[in-house]
């Protein structure tokens, strides 16, 4: 008997074989487990949000962001890290305690999860910090990948290009040329010509003190890749750099530096009265905001200068993020997935457009980098390989204590440069001394 | 034998308690046990669990803990910590100044309001409305009155052709301001438990001082003062106690500078256990605080117990 279908039965048997073939596609691409990260509030968190949720849309897997702010961030994920099983899959880690969990064992490499990953060749290394060598207790490319940028913030020249152009100014390349600009521009209250960020806080006058610090050559310790942590801050190239700060200051500066912060900055740039600072890039979005800002459209941002002969010196005050060693292995591999696409091409371009900063060279090349409104993009990509991770070791906070209380001192005129240098070195000294670093220190500066 | 005619064989019964049975101190020490383990269960475990860690230190590798121990090490560091030097002058300048003037205005305020004849519940809630806002609101408000470009004090002593001065950013005047702050928000408090205080004061006595024609000055120095020394030992204990441990002023207005001008122990202890992950370290400085805490609480206890008995 010949196989026969009628027509209703051909129908039914299209149907149901376009409902298995459905099924199959289906089960091809099955969701990811859910994954939970944790981020801080910040400037950059409506970008990185609006970037997940088309993550979501174009793959169907789940992704919660845990928002907390800044100051609570490092607790929760320490508590989270140091639990028998993690709350969060990816942990948005700051350039201030990364080496603590690299060195703590909280992250697991990315490579160790998915062994076909690759990273793109377009990527930031930020002072390969993305690496680490658990047995060499260094960062560098033949480290395993702990982990992928998320947000590569470094500290960049923002000033008045209207200012610039009344005046007639050429942007500052050099140390000398920033101050002449901001003592021609100083005309206080109405006019600061810079304002430094000279309070005293978690990683405040410090990190505005690095790029002055690392643009005149010095350091504070000697060779931190080679595991040489002999402290050097007290050179003359870091009395150079804190002379050249404290002056800029009285000279050119707000008369309160010794209080300004973070905020107080953006503050006085928005409001128009500063010329110049020395800030995360991250702020840049706030620059153009009509609501937020009186300034619109009229500030320019270049790499922080330098001395002559040398390169600028921005700290590293980026964002990476890693995958908690306490999740399970299903998790793990859904929050590699994210990362892997996180890094594309197409998905920084995606960041770029909500108002993040990309975090994959090629997307500096793009005609998008040209836009008025992206116009703090070339000086980034120019200033993003000279960035410097200051600090590879896991006892970091404590030195960046000591140089908080130091420098903010010298600033409010409490004790003199040469006392604060011998003062914060001596202190760095016995803290690399007392965690058996490779270290030594330098003969006092005399006055 | 009798005394007095009444046989003393017979009342020695009622003059000496009935002793417990024994089963009956049994029970009594069974009904109490489940809430006196609760309370060593929340007050004590934790302190031991806090002592026995300031004798390690804690470091992490490979996602363990690792507990070295330190004997006494962290203890014979405190001394030696510039911040710990720094926190507790200003601690001890903080607590006494701002309780000092808490205690004045509070007292003050308090007599102004018994005095007034109407509009009691008014005056009543306005002045106790610092205490009702969020210690974080409190750091706002007074960030942004005292911030020197803008400051609302700023514009107001400008003007009156005075300059403008760095309130929290001045070493001169950093402190001072954060205990005006800590005034201005705990004031309330004292005013709260003074006019009770002053309202429970019996009518009779100052019946007879205005028949003797005592002014309203003898009045409050011979009368109210006096009668009211208990009520003052009390608050100013309890205020002594909570200003020791202020810390969201400090992390709100200041962060502990200009340099060391307003560090306070509190703020130390913070930075050294939370932000430097010193566990074992911070520990120590935990026991070291609560230590001296307890002590002023007995004191104050102690002063309370004399003022009593004078």
């Amino acid at each position: 008997m010949p196989f026969t279908l009628n027509r209703r039965q051909a129908l039914i048997g299209l149907g149901a074989a376009t409902l298995a073939s459905q099924a199959r596609i289906g089960f091809a691409q099955t969701p990811a487990a859910p994954i939970s990260i944790v981020i801080n509030q910040s400037p950059w968190l409506a970008s990185f949000s609006a970037t997940v949720d088309l993550y979501q849309k174009e793959t169907g897997n789940k992704v919660n962001l845990e928002v907390v702010p800044f100051d609570g961030m490092l607790e929760k994920q320490r508590n989270s890290v140091r639990a028998s099983q993690g709350d969060y899959d990816i942990l948005i880690l700051n350039s201030g305690w990364f080496v603590e969990m690299y060195y703590g064992g909280f992250v697991t490499p990315i490579t160790e999860i998915d062994p076909g990953f690759t990273l793109d060749p377009g990527i930031f290394t930020l002072g390969d910090t993305i690496y680490f060598d658990a047995e060499k207790k260094n960062m560098t490319p033949e480290g395993k990948l702990m982990t992928l940028p998320i947000q590569p913030n470094i500290p960049m020249l923002y000033y008045r290009g209207d200012l610039y152009q009344e005046k007639g100014l050429k942007v500052p390349e050099t140390f000398e040329e920033l101050f002449n600009n901001a003592k021609a521009l100083q005309n206080p209250p109405q006019m600061y010509g810079i304002v430094q960020r000279g309070a005293r806080g978690a990683n405040t006058v410090s990190y505005d003190f690095y790029p002055y610090l690392f643009g005149m050559g010095g350091a504070v310790f000697k060779d931190q890749t080679a595991g040489d942590y002999s402290v050097v801050l007290n050179d003359d190239k870091g009395k150079a750099a804190l002379d050249y700060y404290l002056n800029l200051a009285k000279e050119a500066g707000h008369p309160k530096t010794a209080s300004q912060d973070q905020a107080q900055i953006v503050q006085a740039l928005v409001t128009g009265h500063c010329a110049h600072a020395s800030l995360v890039i991250a702020a840049y979005s706030t620059m153009d905001d009509p609501k937020q800002s009186a300034v619109v459209d009229k500030i320019e941002y270049a790499p922080t200068p330098h001395a002559p002969g040398l390169q600028p010196g921005p700290a590293l005050g980026h964002w990476l993020g890693g995958v908690a060693h306490n999740v399970p292995d299903d998790r793990k591999r859904a929050a590699v997935a994210f990362l892997s696409w996180f890094q594309t091409r197409d998905a920084q371009i995606a960041n770029l457009k909500a108002g993040g900063i990309p975090l994959n060279a090629t997307v500096y090349e793009d005609p998008l980098a040209d836009e008025r409104q992206n116009r703090w993009m070339k000086p980034l990509a120019a200033a993003l390989p000279h960035a410097i991770n200051p600090y590879a070791f896991p006892e970091a906070t404590e030195v960046v204590a000591v140089l908080e209380l130091g420098l903010n001192r010298a600033i409010a005129g409490e004790i003199t440069a040469v006392d604060a240098l011998n003062s914060m070195s001596d202190d760095i000294y016995k803290i690399m001394e007392k965690y058996k670093y490779k270290t030594a220190e330098l003969p006092k500066l005399t006055a | 034998m009798t005394q007095a005619g009444i046989s003393t064989a017979s009342i020695a019964p009622l003059a000496r308690p009935a002793r417990p049975r024994e089963d009956e101190k049994l029970w009594r020490w069974l009904s109490f046990s489940p809430a006196l383990l609760l309370m060593l269960a929340m007050g004590a475990l934790p302190l031991v669990n806090l002592l026995a860690t300031s004798f390690f230190d804690v470091t992490w590798t490979s996602g363990s803990a690792n507990w070295q121990p330190v004997g006494l090490a962290h203890y014979r560091e405190l001394p030696a910590d510039p911040l710990v030097a720094a926190g507790i002058t200003n601690t001890v300048l903080f607590a006494l100044g701002a309780v000092f003037g808490q205690l004045v205005l509070g007292l003050i305020l308090a007599l102004l309001v018994t005095r007034i004849p109407r509009g009691k519940v008014f005056f009543r809630a306005l002045f106790i409305l610092p205490i009702l806002i969020p210690g974080i609101v409190v750091g706002a408000i007074w960030k942004l009155m005292l911030n020197y470009d803008f400051g609302l004090v700023n514009q107001l002593i400008g003007f009156a052709g005075l300059t403008a001065q760095d309130w929290l950013g001045d070493s001169g005047t950093a402190l001072l301001s954060v205990i005006a702050v800590d005034i201005w928000h705990w004031t309330p408090f004292c005013f709260l438990l003074f006019l009770a205080g002053i309202e429970a004061l019996p009518n009779d006595i100052y019946e007879a001082s205005r028949m003797d024609g005592a002014s309203p000055w003898q009045d409050f120095r011979y009368i109210t003062l006096p009668l009211m020394i208990p009520t003052i030992a009390v608050t100013a204990a309890f205020r002594l106690v909570l200003a020791f441990k202020v810390f969201d002023e400090v992390y709100l207005l200041t962060g502990g500078g200009p340099g060391t001008a307003t560090e306070v122990i509190s703020f130390t202890l913070y930075q050294r256990f939370f932000t430097e992950d010193k566990v074992g370290y911070g520990a120590a400085m935990a026991i070291a605080v609560i230590f001296v805490i307890s002590l002023l609480l007995i004191i104050g206890l102690q002063g309370r117990r004399l003022g009593r008995t004078a």
